[in-house]
């Protein structure tokens, strides 16, 4: 299978500090990839590189057969979008403005509707706020309205960074439920950077495992989430 | 005295529009560019010259100068953006120093083209219209009813259209609005734009009413600032509900006390509000 996603050699500095020690990894197309690993270990990185927000030492970034350029919007346009972590949702905005905000650059306008209806059917949820400011939400809430955001512009790669975060655990497993669903149905990429490694490994196909700023074990996430090395260093057993 | 309320309760509300249009432009200029702009007041001022030009030096009719001035007042606003506040980005201090000094430029440039002295603006329409002892002059009545379609306009654009709601959305997060495709260098400049058009429309509104001269922008930049900090830092209804509470606070203590009563009065209040409400009066507080 030929891979949608791939990461080559990136190199990523914070001022003096390196963050990403050439880091490469694929993700075959319309799979769900894990990128786990303990806080600091460059997965935010990783995705902030993609979607243009950081600038790479080295390195090379292809959606496909394109290459992205490190301008934030330029990745969008070949079809990535982003979840970010802590979800950044337009606080003073209403739900369904937050979810219109993730389609800006989609002109068509029965394009826009019809996968505003999609991301209702998903969740339902927001349907029922959708005219509720966007700050005012639950947690979980507010990680939907994230990543309904992300689907509208209906991404060929889907990035989501830490959708567990501060999330009750029941939520945590129906989100992780729905994006199966989602990359399942729209056959769709998705990235899935967690430092809920138990979660994110029991719904991805492809795992990688990251420490400090170096790809360190890769399989697939049944395979990973049985190794005694993730299994001491992640989940605690 | 029932006639000096309901005239003080008009010349209020058209204060009131007149501190709104400022402060609008103001938080608009603050909340893209994070820069508190020391210029906004000059931008009034040099929209009072453009409705000058236009109308006695060119002979236009009013309504195509303040259309003019609008356009003229986009553009300087976006230049202005590139080559003064651009540099200063991610860099409030400077960029607040900046704008003090773009405000001496074009103040002295107005002195030296305009010389010191107030210009009369002459009357857009004449008489007055008459309710039982209640009287508007017209020229108020069309300031008004001018401002309040140019407020609801830019409301609507604001809440309304695609590139209002990238506006809103930039306000809030830059990074994550450029994420989704907001193209950040053309909406600076914009946001900027607007802000500037709305104080030169102010300032074109108000030409005829109180005159022009190079020194006319510091007492709206002045409201701007307290309406802007009474209603809340970014709050559109708090700056509306704060306007026109000063208009009125301003109008009706110039009529029963004095005019200078009217600042001091119009300062205390301030005062008691950030004592009691530090986030003003519609706005939250930083989370």
């Amino acid at each position: 299978m030929h891979s949608d996603l791939s990461v080559r050699n990136l190199v990523v500095n914070y001022g003096p500090v390196r963050a990403l020690h050439g880091v490469s990894f694929d993700v075959p197309e319309g799979q769900v990839a894990a990128l786990v690993g303990s806080n600091g270990a460059g997965k935010s990185t990783i995705l902030k590189s993609i979607c243009g927000l950081l600038k790479p030492i080295e390195g090379e970034i292809r959606v496909g057969d394109k290459i992205m350029s490190p301008r934030p919007g330029d990745p969008l346009r070949h079809g990535v979008a982003l979840s970010p972590e802590g979800r950044r949702l337009f606080g003073r905005l209403s739900v369904e403005e937050n979810l219109m905000m993730g389609a800006y650059t989609v002109r068509d306008k029965a394009a826009r509707d019809q996968m505003l209806d999609r991301v209702f059917v998903y969740f339902p949820k927001l349907k029922e706020r959708r005219r509720q400011m966007a700050g005012s939400l639950s947690g979980g809430e507010q990680q939907m309205c994230a990543i309904g955001r992300a689907l509208m512009v209906q991404p060929r790669v889907l990035l989501l960074d830490e959708p567990s975060l501060g999330i009750a655990p029941i939520i945590v497993a129906e989100l992780a439920t729905i994006i199966q669903e989602i990359s399942r149905d729209l056959s769709m990429t998705v990235l899935l950077v967690e430092q809920n490694a138990q979660m994110a490994l029991s719904i991805a196909e492809t795992g990688v495992v990251l420490e400090t700023g170096k790809v360190v074990l890769t399989g697939t996430g049944h395979e990973l989430l049985a190794s005694p090395e993730v299994r001491a260093a992640y989940l605690g057993t | 005295m029932s006639f000096l309320i309901a005239q003080s309760l008009i010349n209020g509300i058209i204060l009131g529009t007149l501190y709104l249009l400022m402060a609008i432009g103001f938080t608009l200029a603050f909340g893209v560019m994070r820069i508190v702009n020391f210029a906004h007041g000059e931008f009034y001022m040099i929209g009072a010259f453009c409705a000058l030009i236009g109308v006695t030096w060119l002979g236009l009719p009013f309504p195509v100068t303040l259309a003019l001035t609008i356009a003229v007042a986009i553009l300087f606003g976006a230049l202005v953006e590139r080559v003064v506040f651009r540099p200063f980005r991610n860099d409030e201090l400077s960029g607040m120093i900046a704008s003090l000094g773009l405000a001496m430029i074009l103040q002295h440039g107005a002195l030296i083209l305009f010389g010191p002295d107030p210009q009369a603006f002459p009357a857009i329409v004449t008489g007055v219209f008459k309710w039982g002892s209640l009287i508007v002059p017209k020229s108020r009545a069309l300031a008004l009813g001018i401002g309040i379609v140019i407020l609801l306009i830019f409301y609507l654009f604001l809440m309304h259209t695609r590139h209002g709601r990238a506006l809103r959305a930039l306000v809030q997060d830059q990074e994550i609005a450029a994420v989704f495709g907001v193209r950040l260098e053309i909406m600076y400049a914009l946001g900027l734009g607007f802000g500037v058009a709305l104080a030169a429309v102010a300032g074109g509104l108000m030409a005829p009413l109180f005159g022009v001269s190079p020194f006319i922008g510091a007492t709206p930049l002045l409201k701007a600032f307290i309406v802007v900090i009474l209603g809340g830092l970014g709050s559109i209804p708090g700056a509306a509900l704060a306007a026109i509470l000063l208009g009125l606070i301003e109008s009706f203590t110039s009529s029963f006390v004095s005019a200078s009563a009217a600042d001091i009065v119009t300062f205390a209040l301030v005062i008691v509000v950030l004592l009691v409400r530090p986030a003003g009066l519609l706005g939250r507080a930083e989370t």
